[in-house]
């Protein structure tokens, strides 16, 4: 249903977790739109965002941003991840004022969006909650991990690689800025936080033993 | 997925991206890796080790399947687009949109199962399971959901018996129902996920009431049931005359 949704952590550091995209609907008012798409996201970018992207092309860590805006098109969900939350106020009243047409939907703690919301003088239309996960929770991997796997909902951020990234950290491969930017490439939608992730693997690279398989 | 056994130098550098952990290595009689070998029963055709790039020898490659293996590729690789829905990834505009289609009217809520996720994935066999197990509700799964084309019958919750077999990384159970059904739903959620294989997660959506409360926020609080402090807003910019488009 959604691949925002289910991002996993705690409140202090889903508090640099915002992902605001947008997308028009089928058979009402897609045709045409991907201008308006265009304009959403170069609004967006703007901002001291943490990742750009469009499922159809990619996110800002595989391809270049001018791209990205360039190959928009009327059935594209363009994305942008926020880590402040008066950005995203500022954001929303921005889009307010440039009145698109486009949905705009925001992931991210609901109080906060519902905060920010007033804030830009905006109405909120429908809410989507996460209500957990059932079934064998024997084969999921650590809370900690799927603080980070969480982040790219499509499930395309692999634990073994979250592990190996934490292995190469400390190992001094690379840093957590390389690890969490990595981390951000399978994610084609560009809905993957590294910023968020830089700092959750700082705090597993300095906690977690492993060892190289 | 595959790869080619003469040009692999079992390097392994592609096993981490494995969202399945479905990549090996074979061995020598010695106990030495010789190359990296796809388990194909458990690889979801998600793509994510070819897209990487991380072979140095190109010996990653990509079989195109016939039917019911394509299952795999095109609920597994967000890449591909459902001709159904027009829409990549594995679910529909669901409360995306909802600010133009008005899918989720007052009184009813959007509840999904979006199984295999987070990152475990799932056969369709247990996909079918929940399925059966909520149709017993009467529920109204999502005509526009990819996965609601599998089903043989809506009714019951049977599934084409040819995809049974099949493991995807994520299918999503779409259903739109009266907000006083939301309990038993995540009832039955609750008990068919102890007969499954693998797990799910949860999403349940409302248009915000006039009053700026959320009708199945309320319901969960009554009910004493946990719900995330995160989650999704439509924040009803949208409207039909997008700028720059062409009326539809």
């Amino acid at each position: 249903m959604t691949h925002t949704l289910h991002r996993r952590g705690t409140p202090e550091n889903l508090e640099q977790d915002y992902v605001i995209f947008s997308m028009t609907a089928k058979g009402f008012n897609e045709r045409g739109s991907r201008g308006a798409l265009e304009e959403f996201l170069r609004i967006l970018a703007k901002y001291d965002v943490a990742n750009v992207g469009d499922m159809k092309t990619g996110n800002k860590f595989i391809v270049d941003k001018e791209i990205i805006f360039q190959n928009i098109q009327d059935t594209s969900i363009v994305h942008a991840v926020f880590t402040d939350r008066d950005q995203v106020t500022q954001a929303l009243k921005e889009l307010k004022e440039a009145d698109l047409g486009v949905s705009v939907i925001v992931s991210g703690i609901v109080e906060h969006v519902h905060e920010a919301c007033r804030e830009a003088g905006l109405d909120r239309h429908t809410v989507e909650y996460s209500v957990g996960i059932r079934g064998n929770l024997a084969l999921l991997p650590e809370d900690e991990i799927l603080e980070v796997t969480t982040m790219c909902g499509h499930g395309m951020v692999s634990q073994h690689l979250v592990r190996q990234m934490i292995i190469d950290i400390k190992k001094g491969r690379r840093d957590e800025r390389e690890a969490a930017e990595l981390l951000a490439t399978p994610c084609v939608c560009g809905v993957f936080n590294p910023v968020r992730a830089q700092s959750l693997l700082r705090e597993l690279a300095e906690i977690w033993c492993l060892d190289e398989v | 997925m595959q790869i080619d056994a003469v040009k692999c130098i079992g390097c392994g550098q592609c096993r981490p991206y494995c969202t399945m952990d479905a990549i090996d290595f074979t061995r020598s009689a010695k106990g030495n890796k010789v190359h990296c070998t796809v388990d194909e029963k458990e690889c979801v055709d998600c793509g994510i080790c070819y897209r990487s790039g991380v072979c140095p020898t190109d010996a990653l490659f990509q079989p195109l399947h016939d039917w019911p293996r394509s299952v795999r590729g095109t609920f597994s690789n967000p890449l591909a687009e459902h001709k159904e829905t027009r829409v990549p990834g594995r679910g529909t505009e669901e409360m995306k949109t909802n600010d133009i289609t008005g899918r989720y009217k007052e009184g009813f809520a959007g509840m999904a199962a979006e199984m295999g996720r987070p990152g475990t994935g799932a056969r369709m066999r247990d996909v079918e399971k929940v399925f059966r197990a909520l149709a017993q509700l009467g529920v109204e799964f999502e005509i526009n959901n990819p996965l609601t084309g599998l089903l043989l019958n809506k009714q019951t919750g049977e599934m084409n018996p040819e995809v049974l077999n099949e493991k995807v990384l994520s299918a999503i159970i779409e259903m739109l129902i009266p907000l006083d059904k939301v309990d038993a739903v995540l009832e039955t959620m609750e008990k068919v996920a102890t007969e499954i294989d693998t797990v799910f997660s949860v999403d349940l959506v409302s248009k915000v009431a006039l009053d700026d409360t959320v009708p199945t926020a309320e319901i969960m609080k009554k009910n004493g049931k946990w719900f995330s402090y995160n989650g999704k807003t439509n924040v009803g910019l949208g409207h039909l005359r997008v700028k720059g488009g062409i009326g539809q």
